[in-house]
């Protein structure tokens, strides 16, 4: 199995690189998560990571992109609900790499 | 034109995989833009009940899911109303927030309208 | 004009009268697989308003008579169905 070494915690991962407990998630967990993806969080990408958690909270699932620019729209307003603005910060797929970031599952229905 | 699509969900939520996976096809559709309308009947009727808690019995909430179809460009929920009546269901106890519940008379004249019909 | 797929057994699945309970007017009904069982006992009387079809081997093969009021059909007949209406619900559970 797949594990990322962290804080002196062995955190298991899925094959694709993704947390298979959210339990194991953590900012430092997510920095490091980040640098596998070649993205260097700035509080931008922190705002987005959260509202992704409550966005997992609320519906249990991972969104894709669509639901994930809509979300991301009503909650920060809708210079940030933007395809481009996601894409700038998490590429090349905003939907998985914020996903995987954040500590949750890649999204189900993103092909 | 996109394809005018209809799901149909006519199976309570716990007792076996197919209203989940009939979930999944739907979100899988929004997701690529081919939004269908959904419509509940008879059993499937169940899955909107508010206040479930399936942690009792270790699986995950549909209704939680469902719940996100606004998010997926779901803006309207279409329920039988007979199907409610059978079962003694009040309409103010479906609890889809940011969607319309619109409750369906003639379920047959209804299907008729679509190109394609998905059944779970 | 609607056709209804249904495969399972009335006796065993609500398949049948979910369908029943959405039958427009000009539908028609196509009863294949374990769906054939609808044409044992009281049912066929009572089954729907439009014309209800029935795949011929499937009654076969599980020895069922078809009665005078359902259309016996082969897999060309289906296909022909199939393109005559539309949408096209399967009822298969």
């Amino acid at each position: 199995m797949d594990t990322m070494q962290i804080e002196g915690r062995e955190i298991p991962l899925d094959k694709e690189g993704y947390l298979r407990n959210l339990e194991d998630w953590s900012p430092a967990v997510a920095e490091q998560l980040a640098s596998t993806e070649g993205v260097e969080l700035t509080e931008s990408h922190w705002e987005v990571i959260r509202l992704l958690q409550d966005f997992y909270r609320e519906f249990e699932l991972s969104p894709a992109m669509r639901p994930l620019v809509k979300y991301v729209g009503q909650q920060l307003g809708a210079d940030k609900g933007r395809s481009i603005y996601l894409m700038q910060l998490f590429p090349p797929s905003p939907a998985k790499v914020a996903s995987k970031i954040a500590g949750l599952p890649k999204p189900t229905n993103c092909l | 034109m996109a394809k005018h699509i209809l799901a149909l969900c006519r199976q309570a939520p716990y007792g076996n995989a197919l209203a989940r996976e009939g979930l999944e096809a739907v979100l899988a559709a929004a997701a690529m833009e081919q939004t269908p309308e959904l419509l509940f009947l008879r059993d499937g009727v169940f899955q909107l009940l508010g206040s479930q808690e399936p942690a009792s019995i270790e699986q995950k909430s549909l209704l939680r899911n469902l719940q996100a179809l606004p998010m997926f460009g779901v803006e309207t929920i279409h329920v039988c109303e007979s199907s409610l009546r059978e079962r003694g269901i009040d309409a103010k106890q479906l609890e889809i927030p940011g969607a319309e519940i619109e409750l369906v008379a003639d379920t047959g004249e209804f299907i008729r309208g679509f190109d394609t019909v998905l059944s779970f | 004009m609607t056709l209804h797929i249904v495969s399972k057994s009335p006796f065993s699945s609500n398949a049948l009268a979910d369908c029943v309970g959405t039958f427009g007017d000009d539908d028609a009904l196509l009863l294949i697989e374990d769906g054939i069982y609808a044409l044992s006992g009281d049912i066929p009387e009572s089954l729907a308003a439009g014309p209800v079809y029935c795949l011929e081997a499937d009654a076969e093969a599980r020895g069922l008579q078809i009665p005078e009021n359902i259309r016996a059909i082969d897999d060309a007949g289906w296909v022909s169905l199939c393109a005559e209406h539309k949408p096209i619900v399967s009822w298969f559970r």
